[in-house]
């Protein structure tokens, strides 16, 4: 189900760690999460798409013809998404089509990171292809987050958001939550969106990795020079 | 910085902020402040630097500046732009690797030309190798950032830490989730 996730790095984290790391509860870090979640009959997002209606020009632009080995269904989402008509997507024309459950547009920070991760030639635009596999790694998210948000709110809250990262193997203490609470919703220090928890995890991630890395005894503490500190906090955000 | 301009005055701060202030709200939201400012295109100014700003002078967290606040931003841009400019020492309204490596050093940083160029990689939004003013701003604040808590841990000023894991992980989430 997960299959795009080795392609594009998402959930690299191989073989699990077995040290664990101190203080962060059994397991500590995520020993890759593939069979965690299966989310059989995948359908569409009702939120997904485009919100204010843009449907093809009809009158003009015959129909694209049909792409080989890609879905009617993505080739119709393609060409709605796709409005410049280049053939290609941009990340600015994905955020138009992407609505987090508060009714605001993707960030764009969630639209470039996605696109960053299918996009082979770093044009910042991905193909009908790689736009395929981007649509169900977005819908992959959407179902996870939507188990986690129960009362269907459009955000989770503190105890959801342990909830999922812990599912994904990741035991933070109860600080480190409220610090990325925080961090997602200046205001009311409460709400995390979809948008933002797609962001949350795919950097989680990355510098976990990035952390495990340099972390060859296990002991959960790096020493790290200021040049390779921000290498990694560059490297592995946007 | 030996950018800083004088403040001016009331009157003129009312002025320009009238302009951009488009819908007479009173305060200015980060649609109107990206309208009103440019990078020398005609390519809309970076959101994320406008996000930024906005956040360093919204005193009452409302996503917006009001007029009090304003003085403080209408300078915060032209100490930027008198600092741009003047590494922009070819005049070509961007900075190339080698202008944006002066201008680091100028501010006390040292880093390899490998930096530099993960730099501009990252920071040049239309993949000309160079950057403008807006990521030129964005570029510097995020750096800023990143510096600011490497410095906290590194109390013996050797430029290496030693830090736990979620010591980590707050350090870097220092962008926008």
């Amino acid at each position: 189900m997960l299959s795009n996730d080795e392609e594009c790095g998402m959930t690299t984290i191989k073989g699990g760690y077995p040290g664990g790391y101190p203080g962060q509860g059994q397991g500590g870090y995520p020993g890759g999460q593939q069979g965690g979640y299966g989310y059989p009959g995948q359908q569409p997002q009702p939120g997904y798409g485009a919100p204010g209606g843009y449907p093809p020009p009809s009158g003009y632009a015959p129909p694209p013809a049909s792409v080989p080995g890609v879905s009617p269904e993505t080739q119709r989402l393609f060409t709605m998404v796709d409005r410049d008509r280049s053939g290609k997507i941009s990340s600015d024309e994905l955020k138009t089509a992407l609505v987090n459950g508060n009714g605001e547009n993707f960030s764009d920070v969630a639209c470039k990171l996605m696109i960053g991760m299918f996009n082979r030639d770093k044009t910042g635009m991905v193909d009908i292809h790689e736009f395929e596999k981007l649509y169900n790694y977005i819908n992959q998210w959407l179902n996870i987050f939507k188990t986690y948000d129960r009362d269907s709110s459009g955000h989770i809250d503190e105890s959801e958001l342990t909830q999922a990262l812990g599912q994904m193997g990741f035991r933070f203490s109860p600080n480190f939550i409220k610090f990325l609470v925080t961090k997602c919703d200046a205001r009311s220090h409460k709400n995390v969106s979809v948008d933002q928890f797609i962001v949350l995890c795919i950097q989680i991630q990355r510098f976990t990795e990035a952390f495990r890395m340099r972390d060859s005894q296990q002991t959960g503490t790096i020493t790290i020079n200021f040049e390779d500190f921000l290498t990694v906090a560059l490297d592995c955000s946007t | 910085m030996a950018f800083q301009s004088p403040m001016p005055s009331q009157q003129f701060l009312l002025e320009v902020f009238r302009r951009v202030d488009k819908d007479n709200s009173g305060s200015i939201s980060a649609d109107e402040l990206q309208q009103a400012l440019s990078n020398g295109t005609w390519n809309p100014f970076n959101p994320e630097t406008v996000r930024l700003m906005i956040g360093m002078f919204d005193k009452q967290n409302r996503g917006t500046v009001s007029f009090h606040d304003f003085g403080a931003l209408w300078k915060y841009v032209t100490d930027w732009q008198n600092c741009f400019r003047s590494f922009d020492s070819d005049g070509s309204g961007n900075i190339d690797k080698n202008e944006l490596k002066t201008a680091l050093t100028a501010f006390g940083y040292r880093l390899s030309d490998n930096l530099i160029d993960i730099l501009i990689r990252k920071f040049d939004r239309y993949g000309k190798g160079t950057i403008l003013f807006d990521d030129f701003i964005q570029c510097c604040i995020i750096l800023y950032t990143l510096t600011s808590s490497f410095r906290q841990y590194d109390t013996d000023m050797d430029g290496v830490i030693t830090i736990h894991y979620e010591q980590f992980l707050s350090m870097v989430f220092s962008l926008k989730i």
